[in-house]
C-alpha cells in the first residue's frame, strides 16, 4: 500500500531522473553561448589564430634564437615516423633554415600546418562552401559542405581537396590529394602524397573552438596520429586579415640586388 | 437609370483612356527593370561563379610597349585548373554598353607630365628587364592590385550579413569586404590589393578601396603606381547572369584626374568551381631571368 510519504520520495526521484536524462545526451551539443547559424548549426564565422609554437615544432622543443618553447601538440607527444622516414626528419631538420618551403620559400603551407601558422585566418561559412582565408600567403582552401565527394583524378593541391559535414556541433573536414612538398612544421616533420588528414572543428564556447587533425599516411608513419590545439577567437573591434605576402620579399631579397643573365 | 449609369460608365471610359499612357513607339518601350533576387538580409545576391570581361586599362597614344598580353610567360603551372572559362550566351542586356577605359572617351589617359615621361623611360627597360625593379609585376605570381588579374580564370562571390567575398581562382586572391560600415584600417599599412569597404546603395554594392603599396602594375603601358591610389567599384546585377562592373581609378601623383572603366562579371557556364591556382609554386620566370632558383634550399621544383 502507498503512503503519503512514499509518493513526495518518488516525485522527487522522477523529478531528478527528468533533469538528469537531457543532460547524458547533451553535454556536447549544448556548448554555452556558441553562436549558430539560421540552420542550428554552429556558425564558425570569424577570424582565428593559434596561441602556441606548433609552428617551429609540432613535439615537445626548447627555445632557440627566434625560437619560442612549446610543449608537443601530438597526442602521445611523439610522432610515430617508421625507421627510413625518421631519418629524413632528422636531415630535413639540419636543412631547415634553407629547406622549410612555407617558412623560407614562401610555398603554401598546405593542410595542417596552415592552422597554426603564426598568423590568423578567416572562416566565411555559408550553407555549401566554407572558405577559410589564411593571411600566410594569402592561402585560401574550400571546404566543400555540400555533400559532394573528392574528385576522382584530380592531381594533388598545395592545400589538398577538402570536404566537409556536420556530426552534432562539429565539423569534420576530409583532405586528401595533398601535395607532399609541404612540411608540417619548421623542424622538418614532413609527410607523402599518401597524406590523408581528417580535421574536427569543435566550438566549446563563444571564443574558442577545438581543433583536432588527424594524420594517416602508410609511407611515413606507423600508425595514424592526432594533434589537438584550441583556436582562439580573435576578437579586436574591426580586426582583419592582411597580407603576409611572403613571395615579394623573398624575390625582393633573393634578386633584388642580382642581374638577369645577359645584362653586363 | 440605364442612361445615367450608361453616362456613369461612359464618364469612366473616358477618364480610363485619358489616364492610360499614350501607346509607345515600339522601340521606345521601356523593357522591365531587372530586380536581383535578395540574400537572407535583403541586398541584391550576386553569389555564383562569374568570368570577368572587359575591364582594362587601355590606353591611346601609349608608349610602344614591348611587352605582350599578360601571360605570355609561358608557366608551367598546375594543369587542372579553368582557363578561359565560358560564360552563358545571352548578352543582349550589353547592347551598345561600351567597356574598357569609357572616361575619357578617347582613352588618352590623363597624365601628369612628369609622372608619363616617368614611365616613357621606365618601359623600354622592362624587355629584357635590367633588373628585378624592371620585371612586370604579372610575372611575379605576387598580388595583383585592383586590375591585372588573369581574367582567363574565374572569379566566384559569395555573401553573408555583414560580408561581400570576391575569391580569385587566379592566385587564390580573396577580397573579404565588409559591409558594416566600419572605417579604413590606419594609412600606416599598405596592401597589394588595398583595404576595401563596401557599402549597399540599393541595388549597387560600392566598394572603396585604399591603403594601396606602391608595388603592383595597372596594365602592361601603366607598370607602376603611386601609395596615392584609390579606387571606387560598383557592382550592379543587371540581368540573372550579368553584373555590370565599373572601377573608378585615382591617383593623383599619377594622373590629373580619376579614370573610369565599365567591365562586367558573366556567369560561368555550368558547375564552375575555382580550382587551385599555386603560382609562385609553379612559375619559372625569375629562375629563368636570373639563372638561379627562388628557393635557398633543397625544395624539389616543378613537376
Amino acid at each position: 500500500m502507498t503512503s503519503k510519504r512514499g509518493w513526495r520520495a518518488r516525485a522527487v526521484f522522477l523529478l531528478v531522473l527528468c533533469a538528469a536524462i537531457p543532460a547524458v545526451g547533451q553535454a556536447q551539443a549544448n556548448a554555452p553561448n556558441i553562436a549558430r547559424g539560421p540552420d542550428g548549426k554552429p556558425d564558425l564565422n570569424g577570424i582565428w589564430q593559434v596561441l602556441n609554437s606548433a609552428a617551429w615544432d609540432l613535439q615537445d622543443h626548447s627555445a632557440a634564437l627566434g625560437v619560442p618553447p612549446g610543449q608537443s601538440v601530438v597526442e602521445g607527444g611523439t610522432i610515430p615516423y617508421l625507421p627510413a622516414a625518421a631519418a629524413k626528419q632528422r636531415d630535413n631538420f639540419e636543412h631547415r633554415d634553407t629547406d622549410d618551403p612555407a617558412e623560407v620559400t614562401c610555398y603554401l603551407p598546405g593542410v595542417p600546418r596552415a592552422t597554426y601558422m603564426p598568423f590568423p585566418f578567416e572562416i566565411i561559412q555559408t550553407p555549401k562552401l566554407i572558405v577559410f582565408s589564411y593571411e600566410f600567403a594569402h592561402a585560401r582552401r574550400n571546404v566543400f559542405t555540400d555533400g559532394s565527394s573528392h574528385p576522382s583524378g584530380f592531381p594533388d593541391f598545395w592545400m589538398g581537396d577538402s570536404r566537409g559535414r556536420w556530426e552534432g556541433d562539429t565539423l569534420v573536414v576530409d583532405v586528401t590529394n595533398l601535395d607532399d612538398r609541404t612540411w608540417l612544421d619548421h623542424a622538418g616533420n614532413f609527410h607523402s602524397d599518401a597524406l590523408h588528414v581528417v580535421e574536427r572543428y569543435t566550438p566549446i564556447d563563444a571564443g574558442h573552438i577545438m581543433y583536432e587533425a588527424t594524420l594517416e599516411d602508410p609511407k611515413v608513419f606507423t600508425r595514424p596520429w592526432k594533434i589537438t590545439m584550441p583556436l582562439y577567437r580573435r576578437i579586436e573591434k574591426n580586426v582583419k586579415v592582411l597580407e603576409y605576402e611572403c613571395v615579394y620579399y623573398l624575390q625582393e631579397k633573393r634578386y633584388g640586388n642580382a642581374k638577369p643573365i645577359g645584362v653586363p | 437609370m440605364r442612361t445615367a449609369l450608361f453616362g456613369i460608365s461612359a464618364a469612366a471610359a473616358v477618364v480610363a483612356m485619358i489616364m492610360m499612357p499614350a501607346p509607345a513607339n515600339a522601340q521606345e518601350k521601356a523593357a522591365p527593370k531587372y530586380v536581383a533576387p535578395r540574400t537572407a538580409d535583403g541586398h541584391p545576391d550576386m553569389q555564383g561563379a562569374w568570368a570577368r570581361r572587359g575591364v582594362g586599362l587601355q590606353e591611346s597614344n601609349a608608349p610602344n610597349s614591348p611587352l605582350g598580353d599578360f601571360g605570355s610567360t609561358g608557366q608551367p603551372y598546375p594543369t587542372v585548373f579553368n582557363t578561359g572559362v565560358s560564360t552563358t550566351q545571352d548578352r543582349s542586356v550589353l547592347q551598345g554598353r561600351p567597356t574598357g577605359v569609357i572616361d575619357p572617351a578617347d582613352r588618352v589617359l590623363p597624365w601628369r607630365p612628369e609622372a608619363d615621361a616617368a614611365r616613357r623611360e621606365f618601359i623600354p627597360k622592362m624587355i629584357p628587364p635590367a633588373s628585378l625593379a624592371y620585371i612586370e609585376k604579372s610575372a611575379r605570381c605576387v598580388l595583383p592590385g585592383p586590375l591585372e588579374a588573369d581574367d582567363r580564370h574565374p572569379y566566384q562571390i559569395i555573401q553573408r550579413p555583414g560580408y561581400f567575398v570576391m575569391m580569385y581562382e587566379y592566385n587564390h586572391v580573396t577580397r573579404v569586404i565588409p559591409t558594416d560600415g566600419r572605417s579604413h584600417v590606419g594609412p600606416d599599412i599598405r596592401l597589394f590589393m588595398g583595404d576595401p569597404v563596401g557599402h549597399w546603395e540599393g541595388e549597387t554594392l560600392v566598394v572603396d578601396t585604399t591603403n594601396f603599396n606602391d608595388k603592383t602594375s595597372l596594365g602592361r603601358t601603366v607598370p607602376y603606381h603611386s601609395d596615392a591610389l584609390h579606387t571606387i567599384e560598383r557592382y550592379t546585377k543587371i540581368d540573372p547572369n550579368i553584373i555590370d562592373y565599373q572601377i573608378t581609378i585615382e591617383d593623383p601623383k599619377m594622373f590629373t584626374r580619376p579614370i573610369k572603366i565599365a567591365g562586367t562579371f558573366q556567369a560561368a557556364a555550368g558547375e564552375t568551381e575555382l580550382m587551385e591556382f599555386a603560382c609562385a609554386e609553379g612559375s619559372q620566370t625569375l629562375p629563368n631571368i636570373f639563372g638561379f632558383e627562388l628557393a635557398p634550399g633543397r625544395v624539389p621544383a616543378n613537376r
